[in-house]
């Protein structure tokens, strides 16, 4: 079998190909300082934001290490492992010597992790107990070479203690050599120590009569120990070159940041000549010591900068940039950019860089591996990046872009979809021009001409806007556009796009069910391959529709008293009355999209602990202490009897008519049915209108504008939610004034089902898509007085405000004309 | 497996199954025709998430 090492995403070979296995070393409490300062603040997702970097960087196993004083390691360790488990596709390196914080890790890991380290310190106790667990477990073992004595500094005393280590393990516990990864350790060369002089010939040695004195075992390196004491430069090419030449002498693993190793071809050879004379300790007849000349030769060459250093600095900017993009990660990008722009024109950074990157994360969410906030988070970095390139590009040199017109259909004021394609679109490389909500179809004609766009995107929330778009292509046609034409929006579906809309227009229409599909959609177009949306009924699903069935509505039903006739005003509802009915499940997973996607119940929970509710439980606080939202209602019952499919409302001496549509289709329901004819006796219905005010709507809109794509998507969808629960409590406020509150649901779902009597319906929703009947609405309740006003297309405004007719009949439920 | 709908909430139960949609009790999420949708706010099957 295979000596390898598994996450829960991949297994990994202890044997590369092409040695060595690269061992990242960042995220480690006594190597870095940036890991160490964010285990000491408990930022735990700092710690994983470094791991993901040294992923990204290229590293193939993650060595962790959280033992630091005054921490409580076990707590940390355990901690540290659930995450990177989790989040990270590498196996780990469990790098502790305590045997209670190992079992742990070992215990909680997914997979075969290898631990680091064991040696012969106290004589063996603590091997025997670790080798015990590693046999208990599976796992792999990194042993350094120390003893009683201390750390073996001669090649012959580090092969005597591995031997030693060998056969307690694979002798006495019946471990795998092929498990065993000897580290024969590495002392700088950096420090003008005269003991130390020959200390890399020592460990190199070691590394070639370990390899032959134990068949099968393997060999592991902190590699950049060599260097300590020199420059970070020369570090960097000193560490490469002595990492070549252990590899040379069957060096099979090495801890090392990946993404700082220059390959040997890439290393210019009087530099090569100088780390060499230095490790092998040589330049017999030289004035100088090999370190002097080491030290002088890279002084000199560093201010003249260029030649080498850069190179080393340009590549890992290079990586470090992607895996910012990838990571959504905005520090040091500058400086990145900077060393990105010693080699590359601003326009390449751009194009084979940056675009690559964001096309990599598109396929990271395509795959369900990436959730969508995270997309934002990306996106963010993109659009700082480009922001601070475009201003340095010369003159001439054109980012040439396909160019695509968005915009939200006349009538709609929706625009957190057309947003969100516009932020996927402009950071995947293309040019958009977003015109805007409440596009009339004259001005897309006539900006699509001007600024000569070769792909338009319709968006639309309300159900109008479907026939909205179905209407217009005509008129596209008509104009002479050619362009193809991407629709979405709530109310659309395949089926309408395919059989109602492609016919209108002479060039491909495209139902674009969320952002990534509209990118995809205008990717095809630049292949030229994009067509229009086919809908093929398949199975029974033809003949479905939605919506209650059968049954006869009762006429039988009584009428309950209404506590008054008229419109009342609440100007102030205690944020705290209505945050309880706010469905968590709809603003996670639909109106954030962080959804379970590829992560397991556990997972998702952890997910949803660590990072969604505090958001959410930050909003709710905002919204309760800061007045974020101001919930608001005007609301009222009133005498009517239905008539056909007409309602007639009785307000004082006014009689306002709502004409209700009809199913076309069985069971042919219709909202009037709901309510007794005047020969039944007439009937009573109830309405509001509630808002939470304009602050979510003002803030989210400068989010927007400044470029914060995930918060604005955070606080808009905390506002959609927030109104639908306010509404959802009214609602609740108006069962008990009538009197008909005796079953209400137990929890949310409840409430989702409408586990209550009766049902409100909303003006320009499914059962009544018609925004006209805001006009007798507003004449009934006048929610100006709230500071909600009707627009010249009957959509309220501010945009967090719903409206409702309230249906008492115990029959009443949800459905669609 | 239960499946909720990310857009409002509504939970398809395999053991009830979709009486508003008339499909039968024990029928899996996966079973589903492509074209059902959410009985309650239409979304289609791709806006559903695993629950358990």
């Amino acid at each position: 079998m295979k000596p390898a090492l598994a996450s829960l995403y991949q297994a990994v070979d202890l044997r590369q190909p092409i040695p060595p296995l690269l061992i990242g070393e960042r995220t480690n409490a006594n190597g870095s300082k940036l890991f160490r300062e964010r285990l000491l603040a408990d930022d735990y997702q700092g710690c994983l934001q470094i791991g993901l970097v040294q992923e990204a960087g290229g590293a193939q196993v993650l060595d962790l290490c959280a033992a630091y004083a005054g921490r409580d390691e076990l707590h940390d360790m355990t901690e540290l492992v659930t995450l990177f488990a989790r989040s990270v596709k590498l196996p780990l390196m469990i790098d502790s010597t305590t045997p209670e914080v190992i079992e742990a890790c070992l215990k909680l890991y997914p997979g075969r992790c290898i631990v680091n380290s064991v040696n012969l310190e106290d004589g063996g106790r603590t091997l025997r107990r670790v080798c015990a667990l590693l046999k208990k477990y599976g796992a792999a073992v990194v042993a350094l070479t120390i003893n009683e004595r201390g750390m073996a500094m001669r090649a012959e005393d580090k092969v005597a203690t591995a031997r030693r280590i060998h056969d307690i393990a694979v002798g006495e516990f019946g471990l795998r050599p092929s498990d065993l990864l000897f580290d024969a350790l590495t002392f700088t060369v950096g420090a003008g120590d005269v003991t130390l002089r020959d200390a890399a010939v020592q460990t190199l040695d070691a590394i070639r009569e370990i390899k032959a004195a134990l068949p099968g075992v393997g060999t592991v390196l902190g590699v950049s120990n060599i260097s300590f004491g020199l420059s970070p430069a020369s570090r960097r090419v000193l560490n490469s070159v002595f990492l070549h030449e252990a590899v040379e002498a069957g060096l099979d693993a090495a801890i090392i940041d990946a993404a700082k190793v220059i390959p040997l071809a890439r290393i210019q050879a009087a530099d090569r000549v100088v780390c060499l004379d230095l490790l092998y300790d040589r330049g017999e007849g030289q004035a100088q010591e090999p370190l002097m000349r080491f030290i002088d030769h890279f002084k000199a060459a560093a201010p003249a900068g260029a030649a080498d250093v850069p190179a080393a600095g340009f590549e890992s900017a290079e990586k470090a940039v992607y895996a910012q993009i990838v990571d959504g990660s905005k520090d040091g990008l500058e400086d990145n950019l900077t060393m990105l722009l010693q080699r590359l024109t601003p326009l390449a950074v751009i194009n084979q860089l940056l675009v690559p990157a964001m096309r990599h994360v598109g396929e990271l969410f395509g795959r369900g591996e990436l959730l969508l906030p995270f997309v934002l988070q990306s996106a963010e970095v993109m659009k700082k990046a480009v922001s601070w390139l475009e201003p340095l590009m010369e003159k001439g040199e054109v980012r040439q872009q396909t160019r695509v017109l968005l915009a939200t259909v006349q009538g709609d004021v929706h625009d957190i979809g057309k947003n969100l394609v516009d932020i996927i679109l402009s950071n995947n490389g293309f040019k958009v021009i977003n015109l805007g909500i409440k596009v009339p179809a004259e001005t897309i004609i006539a900006e699509a001409r001007a600024h000569q766009v070769d792909v338009i995107g319709l968006s639309g929330l309300l159900v109008k806007s479907a026939l909205v778009m179905r209407d217009s292509l005509a008129q596209y046609r008509a104009a002479g556009l050619t362009q193809p034409i991407l629709l979405g929006g709530a109310a659309l579906t395949p089926r309408f796009v395919a059989e109602s809309c492609v016919p209108e227009y002479g060039a491909p229409v495209v139902y674009c069910p969320d952002a990534f599909a509209g990118l995809k959609a205008v990717r095809a177009h630049e292949e030229g391959r994009l067509v229009s949306t086919v809908w093929s009924a398949t199975g029974t699903a033809a003949a479905l529709r939605p919506g209650t069935r059968g049954a006869e509505i009762a006429r039988d039903n009584p009428v309950p008293a209404p506590p008054f006739l008229g419109a009342r005003l609440v100007e102030s509802v205690d944020p705290a009355l209505v945050l309880p009915y706010v469905n968590l499940q709809a603003l996670f997973r639909g109106r954030w999209g962080y959804r379970r996607a590829k992560l397991s119940a556990a997972e998702y929970e952890q997910l949803v602990a660590e990072k969604v509710q505090p958001i959410y439980d930050g909003l709710a606080r905002r919204a309760v202490e800061e007045g974020l939202i101001r919930p608001k209602v005007a609301y009222g019952y009133f005498r009517c009897f239905s008539e056909g499919d007409a309602l007639h409302v009785r307000d004082g001496a006014d009689t306002h008519v709502f004409s209700f549509p009809r199913q076309a289709e069985s069971p042919h329901l219709c909202i009037a049915d709901y309510f007794k004819s005047a020969e039944e006796g007439g009937d009573v219905a109830g309405f509001f209108v509630v808002s939470i005010g304009e602050a979510i709507d003002r803030e989210a809109h400068a989010l927007y504008e400044a470029n914060r794509y995930h918060d604005y998507l955070m606080l808009h969808g905390f506002g959609v939610e927030v109104t639908d629960a306010l509404a959802e409590y009214w609602h609740a406020v108006m069962r008990r004034e009538l009197g008909i509150a005796g079953c209400e649901p137990p929890d949310q779902v409840g409430y989702v089902t409408q586990g209550y009597q009766g049902s409100r319906f909303g003006f320009g929703y499914p059962a009544c898509p018609d925004l006209e009947a805001h006009r007798p609405v507003f004449s009934m309740l006048r929610p100006e007085r709230i500071g909600v006003t009707l627009s010249e297309t009957m959509q309220m405004v501010p945009e967090q405000t719903t409206s409702a007719i309230i249906a008492h009949h115990p029959q009443a439920k949800y459905f669609a004309v | 497996m239960k499946m909720i709908c990310v857009n409002c909430g509504y939970i398809y139960d395999p053991e009830k199954g979709d009486p508003l949609n008339g499909i039968a009790p024990g029928v899996a999420f996966e079973a589903l025709p492509d074209g059902w949708v959410c009985p309650l706010c239409y979304a289609g099957k791709g806006a559903f998430d695993p629950l358990d």
